[in-house]
Order: C-alpha cells, then sequence, then structure tokens
C-alpha cells in the first residue's frame, strides 16, 4: 500500500527510491571496470524501507548505518555526487576519500559513523540516544543494520542497555535474507541465529518488537511513524524487523546488475534475464511502488517516467563529477586523525 | 525433601563437601584480613549448594569452568585444599604454582579446567570443552558456572546461540545471586529471570532454588542426562544469595541488613542440616562432626599453605610457554 | 624445483594438516580470503567436511570456543579472516588464551591457531586494513608466525599447528597469488630462524609478511645504482630469532626495517630496540624504520599508499643509511 501522505510526498519518495536504483546501478560497472577499489554493498531491493521510514524522521535525528549505507544516505538527502566521490576515494568526497563505502557519513544530516564492523554501530546507537536523552532535545537515534548483526554479542549487549536506560531508539533490523543465500524459507531457522523469530530477541528485554513486510511501504512508514512517535513520546527502544527479498544482483560476493532499472518494468518483466524475473515481478519495491501510485492515480506512468529521467541525468553528473573529482593529496593521509581544540 | 536416589551416605558426603567450602572460604576470609592472601578475594558463602549440588552428579572427566568467585566449584570438584589455599596465598605449593591466585584456580585432576578473572571469561571456553567432548561422543559435558552479572556480556549471548545451533553437551549454571557486584539485577537488566535469554535461543531452561541442595540435585541430574543422551544444551539459573561482600572488604552498603537476614534464614548448610535432622539421618552430634572435621582439614590447609614456600625471582621467566 | 602459488602451497599445508591430525578442526573458514582461488577451499569442505564449521558473526563466541576447545585436547584453526576483527575477539585472544598457561602455573596448554589476513588490501579503510601483530606481540604468551613465501606459509602452518602454544598466524591477501619454490615433502619450518631472502653486502633490510616481497623489489632496484641490500625475514615474531639479524648488521653496519604495523608500539619499533640493545657498537648509522604511518588507514588509493612501506620508501630509507 502506498504511504498515507500528501502527493507532492508520495513523488518525492518516489524520487529518492529511484536515486538510490540508478545511484547504485552506476555503481557496479564502475567497480568492475576498477575506477574504485575494496569491497561494496548494495542497497537495492530494500528503497521501501530504507526511503519511507528515514521520511518520518525529523531533520535532526540521529542515524547509524552499517556496510550497507548508500541507501541510507540517500534517502536522507546525501547529494549523490559527494557518495560517489567518496566511493571513488576523492577529495570531493564525504569524507574526503577517507572513508569510502563502508564508512560514507554525514553529519549534518545526523550520520556521525558508519561502521564496517558488524553490529558495530549498534552499541554506538545507544551512546547518541543515552545523550538526546540526556540533553533533552527530543532527538531521536535511528540504528539500521541488518540481520546477521544480531549474531553478534554487541547486539544483545546495546538492547540491554537501551531497554534498561529507556533509550529513544529505534532498532531498524533489514532482513534482507527472507529467501536469500543462507537462508531458508521464513519458516525454517537458520543456519547461524537459533533465536526465531528475531523479534524474540529484543523482546526478551521487554523492548516492543514487530516484524513487518519491508517491501511494502506504506506499512513501513505507518509502523515507522508510530514506532517514531512512541520513542520521542519517552517510551523507550522500539525493535522492527523489515523483511525484504535479496537483490538477485546481491547474491554473489562481488555486486552485479541481472537488468538495469526502467519504470516500464513495473508492467513488463519480459526483457529481465529468466533468472532474475520474479524478483523484478514480484519483489522489486521500487516497480511496486510506481505500480501501485499509478494505480491509485496519484501518478500517470508518464509523470514517472518523467521522475525517473531526471534521475538518471542527475546520476549521470553525479558519477561525471567523482570521476573527475581529483584525488585527495598524499599528505593528506597525515592529517585529520587527532580533533584540534 | 530427600529423592529417592540420595543415599543418605551420598547425601551425608555431599553435605560435607558443602561444610569443607564453608570452613576453607571462612579461614580465606580471616587470612585475607592478616594479609596473608593477596588481591581481591571473593567469597561463595552462602551459594554452596549450588557448586556442591552440581558438580556432585558429575564423572571426573567432565569439564567444569568457573568464574572469579570460584573455590566453592573447585572443591566441589575436589581439589585438595592444601593446594587450593596454598594458591590463595601464593606459594610455590599452590595448584598454579602462586602464579593463578584466587580468581585463576586450575584443579585439572578433578575436572575442573579454569576459573577467570574476566566476568562471563569462560562460558565461550565451555562451549569448546563441549564441542570437544561431543566430538568424542563418550557422554562427556561440559558445565561453566557464572553470575548473573555475565547475563549482560555479549560472550554470554553468543554462546547460547552457538551452543543451541550446534546442540553442544554444555550445562549453563547462571548463580543469580541478586547483584552484579556492587549493584542489584535490576540496574543492570529488566531481565529477571536469566533463564529468558536461553528459552530465546531455544535452549531448554529453568529457575530453582539455588539454597536447596536437594532442588538443585533433582534439576542438575536431569540436565546431566540429557547431555550425555546428546540432547544438549541445558540451562539451569539457580536463585540465591552471597552472604558476604562483593569481595572481602566490600562494606556492602548497597544492600539492606534486613535482606541480609532473610537470606541467613535461608542459608543453604542449614537447610540441609534441617532436613537431615527431621529425616533423622544425622544426629545434632554427626552434623558437629562433620562441621569439626571440615575446620579441622582447612586448618591444616592454612597451616600448609602458610609454611610453603613462596616463589622465587626466577620463577618469573618459567612456564611462560609450553 | 616444484614451483606453486602461495595460495595453492597453503592450501596443501591445510590439506595435509587436516589429514594428519584428526585432532585439528577449523572454525570458519576464509583461509583464501575472497581471492579468486576461494573455490579450492570447498575441495577441504568435501574432505573434512565433518570437522570444519562456520560459526555465527560471533567473533568473541567462536574465539573462545577455539580457546576452550583447544583446552580440552583439540587443536583447532579458527580463522578471524580481516585481522581487525581480532579486536572483536580480543578478551578471548589476549586475556585467556594469552594468559591461561602462565596463569595456571604450566597446567592449561592452549594449541589453538587464530588465523587473520593483515594489512593494507586495497580499498579496506581504517577498519579492515589493521595489522594487529604490533600489539599481540605485546600480549606475553602468544606466538606470532608471518609468512612471506609459498615454501613459508606451508612450514610455518604446519608448526603453528603442532606448537603447544596459541598461535597467531599472521598472513597477507596480497600474498596469495605470488610464486615460489615449495619441495615436495618439505619439513615444517621451526619457529625461530629467520631466513635471508637475498644476501648483500651494504645494508641490511629486515622485512615480513608482504613488504618481504616489497623489499625484495626495492633491492633489485637499489642493486642498479651499486647497493647490495640482505633481505632478511624473521619469520616468527615470537619467537624472535636476533643472532641471524646480527650477524648481518656485523657485515652491513646498516639497517633498514620494513613493516606495515603502525610505527609506534609497532614491529619495527620492537626489533630496531632489540638492534640497538644487543649490536650498537655494530652500527655505523641510526637504524630506519619504514613503518605504515601513525595514521588510521585511509580508503582513497593513493592516501592508501603514502601511508604503506612502498619500495620507494623503503630504497629512500636504504639510500638514507647509506648517506
Amino acid at each position: 500500500m502506498l504511504p498515507k501522505t500528501s502527493r507532492e510526498s508520495l513523488l518525492e519518495l518516489c524520487r529518492r527510491m529511484f536515486v538510490i536504483r540508478h545511484f547504485e546501478e552506476s555503481l557496479v560497472p564502475l567497480h568492475d571496470k576498477g575506477v574504485f577499489g575494496g569491497h561494496y554493498h548494495l542497497y537495492i531491493g530494500q528503497e521501501a524501507t530504507g526511503v519511507p521510514a528515514i521520511s518520518c524522521l525529523r531533520a535532526d535525528d540521529y542515524l547509524f548505518t552499517t556496510h550497507r549505507n548508500h541507501g541510507h544516505l540517500l534517502a536522507r538527502g546525501a547529494d549523490p555526487k559527494k557518495l560517489f566521490a567518496e566511493i571513488l576515494g576523492r577529495a570531493d568526497g564525504l569524507n574526503k576519500g577517507k572513508g569510502g563505502s563502508f564508512h560514507s557519513v554525514a553529519p549534518s544530516l545526523g550520520f556521525l559513523h558508519s561502521s564496517g564492523v558488524v553490529a558495530g554501530i549498534i552499541p554506538l546507537s545507544t551512546g547518541t540516544a543515552y545523550a538526546a536523552k540526556a540533553q533533552k532535545n527530543g532527538r531521536i537515534t535511528v540504528c539500521l543494520f541488518g540481520d546477521g548483526s544480531l549474531e553478534e554479542g554487541a547486539a544483545p549487549e546495546a538492547f540491554n542497555l537501551a531497554s534498561l536506560y529507556k533509550l529513544p531508539v529505534l532498532f531498524l533490523c533489514e532482513n534482507n535474507g527472507k529467501y536469500g543465500a543462507g537462508r531458508a524459507a521464513a519458516a525454517a531457522q537458520s543456519s547461524t541465529m537459533a533465536a526465531y523469530p528475531l523479534t524474540d530477541l529484543p523482546r526478551a528485554y521487554k523492548i516492543p518488537a514487530q516484524q513487518i513486510d519491508g517491501m511494502d511501504a506504506g506499512l513501513v512508514h505507518a509502523t515507522i511513524s508510530d514506532a517514531v512517535e512512541k520513542i520521542r513520546g519517552g517510551k523507550g527502544p522500539q525493535f522492527i524487523e523489515a523483511q525484504t527479498v535479496r537483490y538477485p544482483g546481491s547474491e554473489t560476493n562481488w555486486p552485479t546488475v541481472p537488468q538495469p532499472t526502467d519504470t516500464s518494468l513495473a508492467w513488463d518483466v519480459g526483457s529481465v534475464p529468466e533468472k532474475a524475473r520474479e524478483w523484478y515481478r514480484s519483489c522489486d519495491p521500487v516497480l511496486i511502488f510506481i505500480r501501485e501510485l499509478v494505480e491509485a492515480k496519484q501518478a500517470t506512468k508518464e509523470e514517472v517516467a518523467g521522475i525517473e529521467r531526471q534521475v538518471k541525468i542527475d546520476i549521470a553528473a553525479a558519477v561525471e563529477f567523482a570521476v573527475n573529482s581529483p584525488y585527495p593529496k598524499p599528505q593528506e593521509a597525515e592529517r585529520d586523525f587527532f580533533a584540534q581544540s | 525433601m530427600i529423592s529417592r536416589n540420595d543415599k543418605t551416605s551420598e547425601l551425608l558426603d555431599v553435605f560435607r563437601r558443602m561444610w569443607l567450602i564453608r570452613a576453607f572460604e571462612e579461614k580465606a576470609s580471616l587470612l585475607y584480613a592478616e594479609r596473608q592472601i593477596a588481591g581481591l578475594l571473593h567469597l561463595s558463602i552462602g551459594q554452596e549448594a549450588v557448586a556442591v549440588g552440581a558438580c556432585s552428579l558429575l564423572r571426573k572427566n567432565d569439564y567444569v569452568f568457573g568464574g572469579h568467585r570460584s573455590h566453592g566449584h573447585a572443591i566441589a570438584c575436589g581439589a585438595d585444599i592444601n593446594k587450593l589455599m596454598a594458591e590463595l596465598a601464593g606459594r610455590t605449593t599452590g595448584y598454579c604454582g602462586g602464579k593463578g591466585g584466587s580468581m585463576h584456580i586450575v584443579a585439572k585432576e578433578t575436572g575442573f579446567i579454569t576459573a577467570t578473572g574476566v566476568v562471563g571469561g569462560t562460558i565461550p571456553l565451555a562451549l569448546g570443552a563441549a564441542f570437544a567432548a561431543k566430538e568424542r561422543k563418550n557422554g562427556q559435558l561440559a558445565v561453566v558456572f557464572f553470575g548473573d552479572g555475565a547475563g549482560q556480556a555479549g560472550a554470554f549471548h553468543e554462546s547460547l546461540n552457538i551452543a543451541s545451533l550446534w546442540k553442544l553437551p554444555a550445562i549453563f549454571v547462571c548463580e543469580n545471586n541478586g547483584y552484579a557486584e556492587f549493584t542489584p539485577l535490576s540496574a543492570h537488566t529488566k531481565v529477571e529471570r536469566l533463564a529468558q535469554h536461553a528459552e530465546t535461543y531455544g535452549i531448554v531452561a529453568s529457575t530453582v532454588d539455588g539454597n536447596d541442595l536437594l532442588a538443585v540435585r533433582a534439576v542438575m541430574t536431569g540436565a546431566v542426562k540429557k547431555c550425555r543422551n546428546d540432547k544438549g544444551p541445558v540451562f539451569i539459573e539457580c536463585l540465591t544469595h552471597r552472604l558476604r561482600g562483593h569481595y572481602e572488604g566490600d562494606p556492602a552498603k548497597y544492600r539492606e541488613l534486613a535482606q541480609l537476614l532473610e537470606w541467613k534464614k535461608q542459608d543453604p548448610i542449614v537447610r540441609v542440616e534441617r532436613v537431615l535432622r527431621k529425616k533423622k539421618l544425622a544426629t545434632s552430634r554427626d552434623l558437629e562432626a562433620i562441621e569439626a572435621e571440615a575446620r579441622t582439614l582447612v586448618e591444616k590447609a592454612a597451616e600448609f599453605a602458610l609454611t610453603s614456600p613462596l616463589p622465587a625471582a626466577e620463577e618469573i621467566v618459567r612456564d611462560v610457554m609450553a | 624445483m616444484r614451483e606453486l602459488a602461495y595460495y595453492e602451497a597453503k592450501f596443501e599445508a591445510l590439506d595435509e594438516i587436516m589429514a594428519s591430525d584428526q585432532r585439528v578442526h577449523l572454525i570458519n573458514g576464509t583461509f583464501l580470503s575472497l581471492s579468486p582461488h576461494r573455490h579450492v577451499f570447498q575441495n577441504l569442505k568435501q574432505k573434512y567436511g565433518e570437522r570444519m564449521v562456520a560459526p555465527p558473526i560471533s567473533e568473541l563466541g567462536f574465539c573462545g570456543l577455539a580457546t576452550g576447545a583447544a583446552m580440552a585436547g583439540l587443536r583447532p584453526i579458527v580463522d578471524l579472516s580481516t585481522g581487525s576483527f581480532i579486536y572483536e575477539a580480543w578478551p578471548q585472544v589476549a586475556n585467556e588464551a594469552a594468559n591461561a598457561f602462565s596463569m595456571s602455573g604450566g597446567q592449561t596448554r592452549v594449541p589453538v591457531v587464530f588465523h587473520l589476513f593483515h594489512g593494507l588490501r586495497g580499498g579496506g579503510a581504517a577498519q579492515h586494513s589493521g595489522s594487529p601483530q604490533g600489539m599481540l606481540w605485546n600480549c606475553p604468551g602468544l606466538e606470532i608466525a608471518i609468512p612471506s613465501s609459498p615454501r613459508d606459509v606451508k612450514g610455518l602452518l604446519k608448526s603453528a599447528v603442532a606448537s603447544d602454544n596459541p598461535t597467531i598466524f599472521v598472513d597477507h591477501t596480497r600474498l596469495l597469488d605470488i610464486r615460489g619454490e615449495v619441495p615436495e615433502n618439505d619439513k615444517p619450518i621451526p619457529f625461530g630462524v629467520a631466513d635471508v631472502k637475498r644476501a648483500g653486502r651494504d645494508v641490511t633490510v629486515i622485512a615480513t609478511s608482504y613488504t618481504v616481497q616489497v623489499a625484495l623489489r626495492a633491492a633489485a632496484t637499489l642493486a642498479q645504482e651499486g647497493i647490495e641490500a640482505e633481505v632478511i625475514d624473521p619469520r616468527t615474531l615470537v619467537p624472535f630469532d636476533l643472532a641471524t639479524i646480527l650477524q648481518s648488521v656485523e657485515k652491513t653496519h646498516r639497517v633498514v626495517i620494513a613493516d606495515e604495523t603502525h610505527q609506534s608500539c609497532g614491529v619495527a619499533a620492537e626489533v630496531a630496540a632489540r638492534i640497538a640493545e644487543s649490536g650498537f657498537d655494530k652500527l655505523k648509522a641510526p637504524i630506519r624504520r619504514v613503518s605504515t604511518l601513525d595514521v588510521p588507514v585511509p580508503y582513497s588509493p593513493p592516501l592508501e599508499a603514502h601511508i604503506g612501506p612502498s619500495e620507494e620508501r623503503i630504497s629512500d630509507a636504504v639510500r638514507a643509511t647509506l648517506a
């Protein structure tokens, strides 16, 4: 279903989903050509979780994200030019080339630190929440992490603290393995996590927890809005598990793009390679969202295609910007690792 | 109550061991006050029923892991109290040649593999021993004792997950004495029963009165049977109370006197005595003799310890590598 | 003599170890990293799958598991993959495994191997490029092996598993594809025996891990300028073979130490201190260190290249000692 919000907001959500999608689809060939090195992870397939969820936040809220952070940053409105430049290790990057894909940050948007360590951010997220509570500034913290993080002891340690101190933090677990690699279908337990359902883990700490379909933008929007309101109202932490089906391009160690996205795919997936077709037909959250937009007569197909066209132009410009951005001067490596008082 | 499985002689033996721990630790407390024992000394007075109840059902080749409050576990396993007291006093005749001290006891010949100074530090280690035991398919198992404070450590949760996933023959014995170091459990977690965590990971769990020797033995009997039949792991939460501070010298101002007095009524030794008397399994005289015997043995252990030599300086370079 | 790629030699070692000692278990399995050769590892799985496990992402838990299993008589090799991940397991590695034997008065043996890939690997950024061996060298009780060639990785891995001590096996993904001689039925390489990788008269270059390969390239360049560098690889940090190094210094009177740990309290710092303490009278110039600069590893390629012990930095340091 569609989020219950204005038409303008819906079109903006649509635009941001396209930004994420085309940003990352452009990233894959750059890596394949060796324009940047290191491992990286795609957010594709989770857009209907991140975009509506992050739209529910206040401008001064804190967010923590992981190695799979591009989508979160873009959903929050980070400049694609600077994010591209960062991933390419350039001087104009969000972190001046010192973070890369794993550690891209945008403090002005509330992203203070992105960690490449699984569950590394979960304890940190309780820290900003603790500070906000102490400062009574009404800010909340959203901690975005994957289901694998729950296997780390850091997760229960942090849940315990959040519950104990009634911290204003939303643990948003994006389970992108609903039917994906290494996981049997939802009814079976995973080979690496004995607790099932995953919501039992936070519930043990008396943290209200629910499981939702992360491909349903309207449900995500409604659930997160409600949770955010409760948290801001001083009711302590909440846990939401948003389930998505893993993007077929993320099933290999190095990401691939089985099929470049285009609005037309929402109504005809005939051009998609057969192996990936089912995902695009029924699990692609962006295509689901634009179908719903058109069916609800919030936008015409042409309007949606127009939004997408402009996003593609913007992303192409962002790539151009990043590729032409200079590398930092070597001496930069020796600077900025101690804060100056 | 006394179950049919608890033969009189066995029960008296088990009771003797409880007194041995009590007498040992009371003596250790005195020696600590006299500065014969260095560092920190954590006593388990008031918790003897857990250590003895659990260890009395093990085989010599089972693996037992303790924590920082583990004199009782080692003695319950059958450790030589002479060597134990000597270790506390840092003497060459101690279990670890004086290199371990109170928090790092090892009594391998009894199955007591190691203690640790790190809260929760041995929980994953017990997992490893259980893993090795499972490989051997000979019914061996591993038991780990830890306090409620360890329940908030990541390693605890990771260990429960792995033990459950791999069905390891491990018995997690949580001695919930209500206080993690100096603060009540409620200040550490909103979880009232640590057994709940085990249930989250799909592990069979129960909570028992840890001051009731017979109750501990009953639940432990079932746990041991499960693990020997490759149906582990099992989690046992024993509700108990330490009658001393976190360490010797801790004024324990965080605890109400009334609460302490209430728990003193629940003294596990007194409770067993009551049962033994009521069932006419022992007379007051028998009971006094058991206590006296324990105190005599402990006095001898103290004498052994204090007349043993302290290690020479050259020892520091020895035994750093195998 | 037979020539193998590094990854083949490493795989062969694991295969022979698994075949000859039933106590060996592999806890986690990225021994060939994410390299294109990782599929080779599947062969091991087919043969010894029952002694291999893929634990959850719980370093603290599974390093403790491996340590406890070692106390109970197994010989686990636990793979932490990225070297920095050992920090997640620090309580178990540094405070339990390292201390157990000494703290128990010599009773508890912990024959566990912690395998990890350290160092600059290209785009790893600050959290995936750690070289924790300097910190680990500061934990008495741990042995540290650090191979640089196909022959060494095979021989040292065998000795690591045979050791009764907890051993850190420090590998480097950039070594996986190099080739070199590996005799068939080669003997395990004993710990504490350095190897002179290239003989020379003018300067002693001590290097470890992948930096040995970098130093050899630098030596080849310097040779064209008439400078003959002797390149020595200690192969194990604990135990450390100082004698071989001092013999070389006796001849060259000049020392450059090249290594990927950070400079402060890093491997080069410790090696320099030992040479200064025991061979000061043999030196005609100050010892030079070429370490990773003391900054969190930046992501951007030129920044990353700038901070590491590059061929240029090594060559410059050599020239400086001779100036």
